[in-house]
C-alpha cells in the first residue's frame, strides 16, 4: 500500500466528484439513484455497491463528471428518497480512496525483469501468469493506478477490468452503517 | 442489491392491541382494512385481472356494513385508470387527505403513470394500489404484465413491490405515512395477485423502517426557527424599504393560509402567489397582486420588478414563474425562502436567508419574534396600490363575440369565490387562474407543474366526493375536455352536482397563441374548427339534464345563473373568441421587463411589440 495519500480532490480529473451514499439495503434503490444521474444525462464513470457492517444498510460509491453545484443539487434529491439514509460528497473532503485493478499485460521471456521491478514500485502483485502473459493486481487511489497503468502501457495491455472507486471518510460519520463493534 | 431483507416492525404494543389482532385474513383483505384505519372514504379504480381479490375484498367488506353505509368504502370507478387517478387527486388537493386509487396490472398501472407524475410534481399526497400478476410470473412477459417497479419509480415519491406477504399491511400502512409526511407526493404499491390471496395473520400495527427518511422527517417536525434566525429576517425586513412575499403552493399543503394572512397583515406586506399557491391568500384582499409569472397579474408582476425583499414561502422558482433566472426580482436585493424541501433552497435562485421547515409554524416563530417590529411601508404599499389600478386586468369589452375572461369574471360574481373550481389546461385555466376570485385555500385546483390537459374533469369528481355539499366547477377547454370525455358519464352515474363549464375556442387555444406569436400563424395541430364533437348532445348522452351551449353573449349571466343553481349535474359550453388570447404575457426564458400586456391592459414599458414574433426560446 503506498504510504502517501494526496487529499482526492488531487488526485481527480476536473470536475469529478467522488459521492458516497448510504441506502437501505433493498431492491430497486440504485436504479432509482442512478436514474436521477441519467434523467440529467450524466454519466456515471464508476460506482460500486455493497453492504456495510450492518447488512441492511448498502454504501453506493460514485464517480461523477459533473460541476460541483450540480452535484449537490442531485445529492439533495438523492436525500429526499425514503431508502436513502446520507449523502454526501467527499471530493473535497479528507477521505482515503482506493480502487483495484486486475490487468493482464504481455510479458515476453525478456522483459519479465524489469516489468516486475517496475511493478514492485507500485506493489502490484502478480495473481497469475501464462508463458506470454502477467496478470497484475494493484491497487490505490486514481493517481497511483494511472501511474502504474501509464508504466505498464508501453509493454501491452492486453485486457483490465476496474472495480471502480471506493472512498472513506477518515473520521467516522453520525450515521456511519461501518462503525464496526471496537 | 437483491438482499435477505427483514424489515423492523414497531415493537409490538402490549398494552391495546388491535381488535383485528391475530385474525386471520387474506393479503387483500389486509389492504382493505389499513385504507379503512388509514381514514379511506372513498377509492377510485378501475378493476382487472390482477386487482379482483383486491375489489372482492371491497365488496365484502362494504356487504359486512350494509346497515353503517358511513363506515362503507365507496368504490368509484371511472372510465379510465387516468380518470381514476385525478379524481384521487382531485380528492385529495380539495381536503388534504391522502387520496387512494386502485387498479390493475399492465395497461392499468400504465394508465395510471400520468397522474402519478402529476401528483408528484404538485407534491400531491395520493397512494396507488397496483395489482401485478402472480411473483412467479413476473419477469415472463407474463399476460398484463408491466414493470411497474421500473416506471413508476423516478415517477413517484416512492415505490413497493409487496414481495414477502408478511410485508403487506406494514406496507400498506407506510405508503400513507410516506405519501403525507414531509413534502407530499404520491406513493406507489405494487402487489402481486398471490400476495392478494395469500392468507396470513393480521397484525393490526406495525411500519416499514426507513432509518434516513424517519429522521429527516423528526428533523422537519421539530424543526422552529431560532431567535437568532428571526433576529436576521428582522434585520433583512428593517433594511428593505419594498418587501414582497411570492407564496406558492407549499402554504397550501402546509395548511399555513391563516399564518400567510396574519403575517402579511401584521407586517403590511403585500402578497404574489404562483399559480399552485392560488388560494393561500385571499385574492380579494387588499394586499393580494394575485398570480405571478408568464401569465401573471400585469401588476403583480411589476411588484416584483420593483422589491427589493422577496420573501418566498413554499414556492420554487419554476421556470413559469422565473423564465430568466438572471432577470427575476432584480432589485431584490434580498431573498428570503421557506421551504419544506431541502433541496429547493438554493436550487434557482441564491437566497439571503432562508429556513427548511413547516411554513405554518415558521410564520409563527417570525410573527412571535416580531412583535415588536415596527415599520412602516406606506410609500411601497402606495406604489403597489399605484400598480393595481393603472395595470388592471382587462379585455376587449366592446367586440360581439363572447369573451372568455368575461364569462369567469361573471362566474366569479355568482359564487362569490366560495366553489371549489377546477380547470384543464390552457388558455382557459389561465384565465381562471386570472378572473376568478379564489378565498380560500383548496378551492382552485389546476396541474400546474406537470399541466396535464383533461386534469378538470376526473379531479371535480374528486373534490365533490370530498365534499358533496360544496358547489364544484370544471371550467375546462375543449381540447381538455375531450382528453376524458368519458368522465362525463361517471359524473351522471353516481349523480354528482359538479357544474361542467367548457369554454369552446375550437382548437387547443394556448398552442395557437404560441404559433401566433412564435410560428408565423401555422396552426399545425392546434385548429379543431372542423371537429364534429357537439358537446351538448354528448352530455346529454351521457345523462346530464342540464346540458346547453351558449353562443348568445346577452344571455350571459342569467345562463350562469341557471347553470349554477341547477340540482344536479349541469353542462354548460359557451363558444368563446377564438382568436382571444392570455395577456399579460413573458415569453419563455423572458425576462419581467419583456412582458408583453396586449391590447387591453395598460403596461408600463414600450416594448411590447419588440417580443411580438421572437425566436421561440428554448427553455419552452
Amino acid at each position: 500500500m503506498s504510504t502517501i495519500n494526496p487529499p482526492a480532490s488531487q488526485s481527480n480529473s476536473q470536475n469529478t466528484r467522488t459521492l458516497s451514499i448510504l441506502v437501505e439495503n433493498k431492491f430497486g434503490v440504485l436504479s432509482r439513484i442512478t436514474g436521477l444521474f441519467s434523467a440529467r444525462a450524466y454519466n456515471i464513470e464508476s460506482l460500486t455497491v455493497a453492504r456495510t457492517s450492518d447488512p441492511s444498510l448498502s454504501r453506493i460509491t460514485m464517480v461523477v463528471r459533473c460541476e460541483p453545484l450540480l452535484a449537490q443539487q442531485i445529492l439533495r434529491q438523492v436525500e429526499k428518497l425514503p431508502d436513502t439514509v446520507e449523502a454526501v460528497d467527499l471530493t473535497e473532503s479528507n477521505c482515503v480512496e482506493r480502487e483495484l485493478v486486475l490487468v493482464r499485460v504481455k510479458a515476453p521471456e525478456e522483459k519479465r525483469t524489469t516489468l516486475l521491478t517496475e511493478a514492485e514500485i507500485f506493489r502490484a502483485r502478480v495473481v497469475t501468469a501464462t508463458p506470454d502473459n502477467y496478470v497484475f493486481e494493484v491497487t490505490g487511489d486514481s493517481g497511483k493506478v494511472e501511474a502504474f497503468l501509464d508504466v505498464v502501457r508501453p509493454y501491452g495491455i492486453d485486457e483490465m477490468v476496474r472495480t471502480g472507486k471506493v472512498a472513506l471518510h477518515r473520521n467516522l460519520s453520525a450515521k456511519n452503517g461501518d462503525t464496526e463493534p471496537a | 442489491m437483491k438482499q435477505e431483507r427483514k424489515y423492523e416492525m414497531t415493537a409490538p404494543q402490549e398494552q391495546k392491541s388491535h381488535p383485528l389482532a391475530g385474525r386471520r385474513m387474506t393479503g387483500a383483505e389486509m389492504i382493505i382494512q389499513v385504507l379503512a384505519e388509514e381514514g379511506v372514504d372513498t377509492v377510485f379504480g378501475y378493476t382487472g385481472g390482477a386487482i379482483l381479490p383486491t375489489y372482492d375484498a371491497i365488496f365484502l367488506y362494504n356487504a359486512d356494513r350494509q346497515d353503517r353505509r358511513h363506515e362503507q368504502i365507496q368504490l368509484i370507478v371511472p372510465a379510465n385508470e387516468q380518470g381514476a387517478g385525478f379524481m384521487a387527486a382531485g380528492y385529495a388537493r380539495a381536503s388534504g387527505k391522502v387520496g387512494v386509487f386502485i387498479v390493475t396490472s399492465g395497461p392499468g398501472a400504465t394508465n395510471s403513470l400520468t397522474p402519478i407524475r402529476d401528483c408528484m410534481a404538485d407534491s400531491v399526497p395520493v397512494v396507488l394500489i397496483c395489482g401485478q400478476v402472480a411473483r412467479a410470473a413476473i419477469g415472463t412477459d407474463a399476460f398484463q404484465e408491466a414493470p411497474v417497479f421500473n416506471f413508476m419509480s423516478p415517477c413517484a415519491k416512492h415505490v413497493f413491490l409487496v414481495e414477502e406477504p408478511e410485508e403487506l399491511e406494514a406496507t400498506v400502512r407506510t405508503a400513507f405515512a410516506i405519501a403525507r409526511s414531509g413534502r407530499p407526493g404520491p406513493v406507489v404499491i405494487d402487489v402481486p395477485k398471490d400476495v392478494q390471496n395469500w392468507e396470513g395473520v393480521f397484525r393490526g400495527e406495525g411500519k416499514l423502517h426507513f432509518r434516513g427518511y424517519e429522521q429527516r422527517m423528526l428533523e422537519l417536525s421539530r424543526s422552529r426557527l431560532s431567535e437568532e434566525s428571526c433576529g436576521a429576517f428582522f434585520e433583512l425586513l428593517a433594511r428593505s424599504e419594498r418587501p414582497l412575499i411570492c407564496a406558492g403552493g407549499g402554504i397550501i399543503s402546509g395548511d399555513a393560509a391563516g399564518q400567510l394572512s396574519e403575517f402579511a397583515k401584521r407586517f403590511e406586506i403585500p402578497v404574489v402567489t404562483t399559480l399552485m399557491g392560488i388560494g393561500s391568500m385571499d385574492t380579494t384582499d387588499e394586499l393580494s397582486l394575485h398570480m405571478l409569472g408568464m401569465h401573471g397579474m400585469a401588476y403583480a408582476n411589476y411588484a416584483v420588478m420593483d422589491c427589493d425583499f422577496l420573501i418566498t414561502l413554499g414556492a420554487r422558482f419554476d421556470d413559469r414563474v422565473a423564465g430568466k433566472v438572471q432577470e427575476f426580482a432584480p432589485k431584490a436585493k434580498m431573498l428570503a425562502h421557506i421551504d419544506i424541501d431541502a433541496a429547493e433552497i438554493g436550487k434557482v435562485k441564491t437566497v439571503t436567508w432562508s429556513h427548511v421547515g413547516p411554513a405554518r409554524e415558521a410564520l409563527e416563530d417570525l410573527m412571535r419574534h416580531g412583535e415588536g417590529f415596527r415599520k412602516d411601508f406606506s410609500a411601497w404599499l402606495e406604489h403597489v396600490r399605484d400598480l393595481k389600478r393603472q395595470h388592471a386586468r382587462n379585455y376587449n369589452r366592446e367586440t360581439s363575440t363572447i369573451q372568455p375572461h368575461q364569462v369567469l369574471e361573471c362566474l366569479s360574481g355568482i359564487v362569490k369565490g366560495e366553489a371549489i373550481v377546477t380547470t384543464g389546461v390552457g388558455q382557459h385555466q389561465m384565465w381562471a387562474a386570472q378572473y376568478l376570485d379564489i378565498r380560500h385555500p383548496r378551492s382552485l385546483l389546476t396541474s400546474g407543474s406537470m399541466a396535464t390537459m383533461g386534469f378538470g374533469l376526473p379531479a371535480a369528481i374528486g373534490a365533490q366526493l370530498a365534499f358533496p355539499d360544496r358547489l364544484v366547477i370544471d371550467v375546462d377547454g375543449d381540447g381538455s375536455m375531450r382528453m376524458n370525455l368519458g368522465e362525463l358519464e361517471t359524473v351522471t352515474t353516481y349523480n354528482l352536482p359538479v357544474k361542467v363549464l367548457v369554454l369552446n375556442n375550437r382548437g387547443d387555444g394556448m398552442v395557437r397563441q404560441w404559433q401566433k406569436l412564435y410560428f408565423g400563424n401555422r396552426f399545425s395541430g392546434s385548429d379543431k374548427s372542423l371537429r364534429q364533437k357537439d358537446f351538448v348532445k354528448t352530455a346529454e348522452a351521457d345523462g346530464f339534464r342540464f346540458a346547453r351551449r351558449l353562443t348568445d353573449k346577452s344571455r350571459l349571466e342569467e345562463t350562469l345563473e341557471e347553470f349554477i343553481a341547477f340540482g344536479g349535474p349541469a353542462f354548460l359550453e359557451v363558444m368563446i373568441d377564438p382568436e382571444a388570447c392570455v395577456y399579460p404575457m413573458v415569453g419563455p426564458g423572458m425576462g419581467y421587463k419583456e412582458m408583453i400586456t396586449g391590447d387591453f391592459i395598460v403596461g408600463r414599458n414600450p416594448v411590447d411589440d419588440l417580443s411580438m414574433g421572437a425566436p421561440p426560446s428554448d427553455s419552452f
